[in-house]
């Protein structure tokens, strides 16, 4: 039985088609999955017929039977209310701050009409949702909640209703390996009753699990689309090709990397801890007990799940976070505080983090922005020959000059990354520190972003921290690996050995979960 | 939240302390003593004044007799007033400055966030234009303005209300010093709901909520309403006290017996004590109004409890 049947279906802005001739059908039970890269159009095919999006809408586009396109915006809340739930990207942000988690799926669950829940639906409701202390969660508010546990409180309040279709828009995106995983096996669970999901994701092979048939969009079209196995195993479209290949696997023979010279950082016996939120006493311990050491032109991963305190110890270690115990050198020198860096110092490790457009000063031009750590590190620079640096490092970094004058409000994803890598490397740096700087981009894009600076490290011998949740892609950069988990880290050791013998429960899922 | 309510009372108190002993210094340090008047008068009388109030003492002295005084409720008497003393006054005044100030504040708050939440969803439309223009023509336009301009339209060509005068706080005679003193707080509430609810409206939440079929005004009241009020919330600490205390433009215009005129006076007068007595009041009510809107901030947003 067809739950949600989408025919010829076109959106477009200001006379512009940004989606068109757009079909696919999603039965009882059914999983489809929309991949694309960014600006592929997979979320205003799965937004707009809903009247979600504030763009006209044409073709058409039916659930359990009924032409949602031309459909009343009442209507269409109706629809929204009763046969559809939807999820969305951003855990942290997709509930609202200020009610508990129980009087947001309970108003979820009056929505279609069934009534005041009882307390004992709203238990059943989060235990359908895999989370755990049920009862406990009802009256928690959002911020209480980590990452992974909000999701599922936004797939609970998306389902409360029992609707026909959900759908749910970049679901995993955010999350690391393991709770990913986790969460596409959750989604799967929930077809068993019946419930038709639309997947919409940029990532193809982890999909492709959990999806019965695939579409792949590429500006706005179908190019490819067929059962989830087959466009896996023998895509047809090299687009396809490109969005399967650039997923990271574990399976790729290792990359070559460059020598590594004399320790250049070593840390020893790192402790940092912050107020334990929410009370006055007690601090919660962020980072345990961490020594590691990275050698010159030596990339090093530390990996670990959300909340593992891997960016706390490596802005603790580059000097941009808070230390409490232990020691940081650098080539043997012990760093001075935070506080008391010089500029000596500081210009040898530059940091590049997540979320390049929270990073980019929006009211600054690219060529300010890339400038400026030279006019604070190397103030004796004259301002040509600033300029001629700041040109250097736009073109490492692959960007069209033409770009220097732009503001980052009208930069992608990727070239906003490109601008902060430039930011980094332009005072020639010997370590770079990536804060799960990929984690923000779409496959294609993060993949083109390793590339680049799998190349700055071959020409410049530049040390690598790399922090991430994503085992696959470390692998790409590093030789070394240290996996933290709960402050601590739980094992070191040469990629390859780790990964082919994990000692440490940790390593081992996230090994499995990287697969 | 208990924790917060006790930290914030450890702190008022140093604070006040330091509001008292400062004004006091300051009161001194001015030009001028409360019997310098335009008559010359006879220095034996006036050096018997001097005794009495016992200004002849050294600073500190004073400082001590007024703080010993302060301790037991007792603000000192009024140095022109004689008959009274500025506890006298004082509750003579502030239950006018309070019931105008407090109706008044009420009147903003409904108007302004009404306003706001009007604005916000007409976003970029015509309503929302005139209205923001209303909100900053409000708060730019000066009470000395209004007041006078409200007395001719409804007091003396409408006839609807009453010039001037308190008449033991009758309704009529409050209409017009309450809706002048309450359009610019209205104007300035109004914009900041405005551009609160501006920045909610483009959440993750809200799309979530529009997406779980919830109807256009569900969304706005229960799910944007709150956390954009957090603007407004730090605004009406300092305005609460402001339109409490001391409405002195608008008690002027309608000749109203409130706190405000004393503050004025007394410090035309050198009438040190009047003047303590009411600035300390005054910062006791910022103090609390302060910490009333800190405990506001953790309702709107319970992120912010901390």
């Amino acid at each position: 039985m067809t739950i949600y049947a989408v025919e010829g279906l076109c959106v477009s802005a200001g006379g512009q088609p940004l989606v068109s001739d757009i079909g696919f059908t999603i039965g009882r039970g059914e999983c489809v999955a929309l991949v694309g890269a960014s600006g592929s159009g997979k979320s205003l095919t799965c937004l707009a017929p809903f009247g979600l999006l504030p763009l006209p809408v044409a073709g058409s586009a039916r659930l359990r039977g009924r032409e949602l396109i031309g459909m009343s915006p009442p209507s269409l809340r109706h629809a929204r209310g009763h046969d559809a739930g939807f999820i969305f990207q951003q855990p942290l942000t997709a509930l609202t701050p200020h009610l508990k988690v129980g009087r947001q799926l309970a108003e979820a669950w009056r929505q279609a009409g069934k009534g005041r829940p009882r307390r004992t639906d709203l238990v059943a409701l989060l235990d359908r949702v895999g989370l755990d202390h049920v009862d406990e969660r009802l009256d928690q508010y959002p911020h209480r909640l980590s990452g992974g546990q909000r999701q599922r409180v936004a797939i609970a309040a998306a389902i409360a209703h029992d609707p026909a279709l959900l759908v749910a828009d970049e679901p995993t995106s955010a999350l690391d390996a393991t709770l990913r995983a986790a969460m596409l096996d959750l989604l799967g669970r929930l077809r068993e009753g019946g419930l038709a999901l639309l997947l919409v994701s940029h990532d193809l092979p982890s999909v492709a699990r959990q999806a019965d048939r695939i579409v792949v969009l590429e500006a706005g079209r179908v190019i490819e689309s067929g059962a989830a196995s087959t466009v896996l195993r023998t895509p047809r479209n090299a687009y396809t090709r490109a969005l399967i290949e650039a997923a990271p696997h574990l399976s790729e023979p290792p990359p070559l990397l460059p020598p590594v010279g004399p320790p250049l950082l070593t840390a020893e016996g790192v402790c940092v801890s912050f107020p334990r939120p929410g009370r006055r006493r007690g601090r919660v311990q962020a980072v345990a007990d961490a020594t590691l050491a990275v050698h010159a032109g030596e990339g090093l991963a530390i990996v670990g799940g959300s909340g593992s305190g891997k960016s706390t110890l490596a802005r603790a270690i580059a000097r941009l976070g808070p230390i409490d115990a232990g020691q940081v050198a650098w080539a043997g020198r012990t760093l001075p505080a935070r506080g008391r860096m010089g500029r000596g110092d500081r210009h040898l490790m530059q940091p590049v983090f997540q979320d390049p457009l929270a990073s980019l000063d929006p009211m600054w031009r690219v060529r300010d922005i890339v400038a400026e750590p030279l006019r604070h590190l190397r103030p004796g620079l004259s301002p040509i020959a600033r300029a001629e640096a700041v040109a250097a490092a736009l073109g490492d970094v692959e960007m069209d000059s033409a770009l220097a004058d732009r503001y980052p409000a009208t930069l992608s994803g990727g070239q906003a990354q490109r601008v902060a890598i430039a930011r980094a490397i332009v005072t020639q740096p010997k370590l770079l520190l990536l804060d799960e700087a990929t984690s923000g981009l779409d496959v294609l894009v993060a993949s083109r972003i390793v590339s680049l600076i799998a190349r700055l490290q071959h020409e410049r011998g530049l040390a690598i921290l790399f922090v991430t949740h994503d085992l696959a892609l470390a692998r790409r950069l590093c030789a070394r690996i240290a996996v933290m988990a709960a402050g601590r880290i739980v094992e070191t050791g040469a990629m390859e050995s780790v990964i082919a013998r994990p000692a440490h429960p940790v390593t081992r899922a996230l090994v499995v979960a990287s697969q | 939240m208990r924790a917060l309510l006790l930290r914030r009372l450890a702190t008022a108190v140093p604070t006040l302390a330091a509001v008292v002993l400062l004004s006091f210094l300051l009161m001194r340090l001015a030009p001028g003593g409360p019997f310098d008047g335009e008559l010359a008068m006879d220095p034996a009388t006036r050096a018997a004044l001097v005794h009495a109030y016992g200004l002849d003492l050294p600073l500190p002295a004073q400082m001590l007799r007024y703080v010993g005084g302060l301790a037991r409720g007792d603000f000192g008497p009024s140095l022109v007033y004689r008959d009274f003393t500025v506890t006298d006054l004082i509750a003579s005044g502030l239950p006018v400055s309070l019931t105008l100030g407090g109706l008044a504040l009420t009147l903003a708050v409904m108007l302004g966030i009404s306003a706001g939440l009007i604005a916000a969803t007409r976003a970029g439309g015509r309503t929302d234009r005139i209205l923001m223009f209303a909100m900053t023509l409000l708060t730019a336009v000066p009470t000395f303005v209004t007041g006078p301009a409200l007395v001719l339209l409804f007091a003396l060509a409408l006839g609807w209300a009453p010039v001037s005068g308190w008449a033991g706080g009758d309704p009529a005679h409050l209409a017009l010093p309450v809706i002048a003193l309450a359009l610019p707080v209205a104007g300035a509430i109004g914009k900041l709901t405005r551009a609160g609810l501006a920045a909610t409206l483009r959440q993750d939440h809200i799309r979530s909520a529009h997406a779980r079929g919830l109807s256009p005004s569900r969304v706005l009241l229960v799910h944007a309403l709150r956390p954009a009020l957090v603007p407004v919330a730090s605004y009406l600490g300092p305005a609460a006290a402001g339109m409490l205390t001391g409405a002195v433009v608008i008690e002027t215009v309608f000749a109203l017996p409130g706190l405000g005129r004393h503050f004025v006076q007394g410090a035309l007068n050198r009438d040190y004590p009047l003047v303590l007595g009411v600035v300390i009041l005054y910062a006791a009510l910022i103090l609390l109004f302060n910490l009333l809107a800190d405990l506001l901030y953790g309702w709107l947003d319970p992120r912010m409890r901390g």
